[in-house]
């Protein structure tokens, strides 16, 4: 026997496995439909980008002038609402248990009194430390109302002392910190999220629908073909990466205003590596599984797990060695450095040139252990595809 | 009950018969699991690299670098001669932050004049360059005092007044829980529940989707009545929700005791929510098998509704930052509501009172979609022609 189902050229290949996936519902669904639909979704959760006006408390203990500024600067915070403002300590960490409040200013009894004998007078800040980006906002906010009189009664008490404005100013504060942020300016929750688990997005579809289709090609006895035609296989699955790529990267991420690097040409060339990685490695998968339906069975629990792999959510620095090379072997941690890289950072192809030969690695290897697999003897089931 | 245990053997039979269907449920959820533990097994991220634009070359320019490099959560990892080539560092992301010393800075400070300093962080990778802003923040702060003191003990001011009027309101920052501010405890601990869930959907979407797809729905319920289709699916889903529910308590118990961390609240109440939530999960793919009668549409639907549930829930984004559809989208998620009451019980240590809403209401939904599932399941055992399809 020979040793394929039918001897054809990759190109007759191409044009057959792209009208197979045509008419399959279910490959459709997770190739083109899944990135679809997701990136309508994932951006819409975000949309608002920024936490504000986050529900706080100020216990006042004290009632004097001084007091009653702090929480006046509080009030005005657009960070911060502050919700009552009252005496009972208690009643407001009840509050926070309960999840209405999210933090508290306590303003102790002699306050005022500490400040005027020149002793130390020690406003807490009680934040929500459970929500991360939440207590941050509570923190920063009451922290400056804080600081603003507190930096007043310092500059009157130098100019007692015969300071200028000017040096009571230098003085108080000697060295003084000005953070500016790049390639996020807004910092926006969105902005930082989505340009990334795009690529992962555009991964775990692409990666399913490979495998459900060569799945569904194994169980018909069609996956022993020649290298040629299996080349014809991955270039359909890589057009509909691109398709979906082009879709993000052109649409999504103009739509809401995702940053996006002004060389559109890297962009391509990194989807012109990343699709046939991810498609090799996803028909490798399917034939692997053998089942049509075993690729999401597999791998849709994967998904949240790979984002804290890739290096944008936790930082890679903070993993285990081990991990830290493994998790290169994922088509997405390259993806998502590059696609970083390109669009947020503008940076050229060089700099992003290790993550595209990491994701060459992976197709050719992928393709080859493919191409090992699938040699030899025809398959004695002919007939039926699924 | 019969039929429940009936129905909960005959799974057990398939379950040996079918390794990846077995896989699925017992070592490969144990995997993940660990593997999430592992991943931030670390605690916090150390040594992250920053990059020094020094244009003062003093001695106090180079105390603060000696100060930067000593903290333990940053690495100073280039120092840069002038900007162009600080840009091209942030931007090839060979360090997370620049930060840059004026010229005449050590000067400036000693003249009684302020010295300003700027950080360049790249705010794309906002975890990163949060972590980096807090570190050079305080290293900066520590720095500023101790110029401080020493100007006002020259000016001969006793050590004590300077410390008292330096700042005459301090600030005393209190996390209410999570004290260390150590993110393993927080994300790691999110993240397990979270993946438990995904697995506990798609096995109930396998398990009944199969059985549809290879025509042995007669086989499995026979003609019974509603009850016995309703026990028939008890029984089946009853196997993996033991067997992920006790993944889900031992990961628990590891990933708290086992690390040496005890929890504030109480982890037995956790194990019952998270134990729910896998009810939940079970019901909700079974419900899906049973409504579309297709096992790749019922995996879709479960990679739909369960994948992104981590992303929605709060635990990154605040749900009160959403806009009010999107966050009604996300509370009407099981995964939603059990994090909140997670949260609570093992960081904050919230009394468990204020959480048996949660659990009832876990425990309603897992009923509901149980009894919906059994009607939809009834009705497709009466209709041959539909099963089969993929």
């Amino acid at each position: 026997m020979q040793s394929v189902v039918s001897p054809v050229t990759g190109w007759r290949s191409w044009v057959e496995t792209l009208i197979t996936l045509i008419r399959d519902k279910g490959v459709m669904l997770l190739l083109l439909g899944g990135p679809f639909l997701y990136g309508f979704y994932y951006p819409w959760f975000y949309a608002s980008e920024v936490v504000r006006r986050v529900p706080v408390a100020v216990v006042d203990q004290d009632h004097s002038q001084l007091s009653r500024q702090i929480i006046r600067f509080a009030q005005a915070s657009p960070r911060l609402d502050v919700l009552w403002v009252g005496q009972d300590e208690s009643a407001a960490r009840q509050a926070v248990e309960r999840g209405e409040l999210q933090g508290y200013l306590l303003l102790p009894a002699d306050f005022k009194a500490h400040v005027l004998h020149g002793r130390p007078a020690v406003a807490t800040i009680q934040a929500n430390g459970a929500y991360p980006l939440i207590s941050k906002n509570v923190q920063q906010g009451l922290a400056e109302a804080v600081g603003v009189v507190s930096a007043g009664v310092e500059i009157r008490q130098l100019q007692a002392h015969g300071q200028s404005p000017l040096q009571a100013q230098a003085s108080r504060d000697p060295v003084r910190l000005q953070t500016v942020a790049l390639f996020n300016p807004t910092e926006g929750y969105g902005s930082f999220v989505v340009p990334a688990v795009a690529l992962l997005i555009l991964q775990q579809t692409l990666l399913m629908g490979a495998a459900m289709a060569t799945g569904t090609w194994v169980q018909a006895g069609l996956h022993r073909v020649s290298a040629r035609a299996w080349l014809g296989r991955l270039l359909a699955f890589s057009l509909m990466g691109w398709l979906s790529g082009v879709f993000y990267f052109g649409w999504i991420f103009w739509m809401n205003d995702y940053p996006r690097g002004t060389h559109p040409l890297d962009v391509l060339v990194l989807l012109a590596v990343y699709s046939p990685a991810v498609s090799a490695l996803g028909c490798l998968l399917g034939l692997w599984f053998g089942q049509r339906q075993r690729a999401m069975q597999v791998l849709l629990f994967t998904t949240p797990t790979m984002a804290f792999l890739a290096g944008f959510s936790w930082p890679g620095e903070a993993l285990p060695p081990v991990l830290q090379w493994l998790r290169w072997l994922n088509p997405a941690t390259s993806g998502i450095q590059a696609a970083l890289r390109f669009n947020s950072m503008e940076a050229g192809l060089s700099v992003a040139q290790p993550y595209l030969l990491g994701l060459m690695g992976i197709g050719v290897s992928a393709f080859l252990a493919i191409w090992a697999l699938t040699r030899g003897e025809a398959p004695r089931v002919q007939a039926g595809a699924h | 009950m019969s039929h429940l245990a009936a129905s909960a053997r005959r799974e057990i039979r398939r379950l040996r018969q079918r390794p990846w269907d077995l896989a699925m449920i017992t070592w490969v959820p144990a995997l993940a699991v660990a593997l999430v533990w592992w991943i931030f097994s670390t605690g916090l991220p150390r040594h992250l690299p920053i990059g020094v634009i020094d244009d003062d070359h003093s001695a106090l320019s180079r105390q603060l670098v000696r100060m930067l490099d000593a903290v333990p959560g940053l690495q100073v990892e280039r120092r840069f001669s002038g900007t162009r080539e600080a840009e091209s560092g942030l931007r090839s992301v060979e360090v997370y932050a620049v930060l840059a010393i004026p010229p005449d800075f050590e000067r400036d400070i000693k003249r009684g004049q302020v010295g300003n300093l700027t950080l360049l962080h790249n705010a794309q990778f906002a975890t990163h360059s949060g972590l980096i802003q807090r570190d050079v923040r305080a290293t900066v702060a520590t720095l500023s005092a101790g110029v401080e003191m020493t100007a006002r003990n020259k000016r001969g001011e006793s050590a004590q007044a300077v410390r008292v009027s330096a700042m005459p309101i301090q600030t005393r920052l209190v996390g209410l829980f999570n004290l260390s501010g150590d993110y393993q405890p927080f994300l790691g601990m999110a993240l397990i529940p979270a993946v438990l869930h995904i697995l506990a959907m798609t096995a109930g979407a396998w398990g009944v989707g199969c059985e549809l797809r290879d025509r042995t729905l007669g086989e499995w319920l026979g003609s019974g009545s509603r009850g016995q289709t309703a026990a028939a699916l008890a029984g089946k889903l009853l196997v993996p929700w033991v067997s992920l529910g006790a993944t889900g308590a031992v990961a628990l118990v590891a990933v708290t005791v086992g690390g040496g961390w005890y929890p504030a609240g109480s982890l037995a109440w956790v194990m019952v929510a998270l134990s729910l939530l896998i009810a939940v999960s079970l019901a909700a793919g079974a419900l899906l098998a049973g409504l579309t009668r297709s096992l790749q549409t019922a995996l879709s639907g479960t990679g739909f509704f369960s994948a992104p549930a981590f992303a929605f829930s709060g635990v990154g984004f605040p749900l009160a930052a959403m806009s009010p559809f999107a966050r009604r989208w996300a509370e009407a998620m099981p995964y939603t509501h059990y994090i909140q009451l997670q949260v609570g019980q093992l960081l904050m240590g919230v009394p468990v009172r204020l959480s048996v809403p949660t659990v009832v209401g876990l425990a309603a939904a897992s009923v509901a979609l149980w009894v919906v599932a059994s009607l939809a399941l009834h009705r497709a055992a009466g209709q041959p022609q539909t099963w089969g399809r993929d």
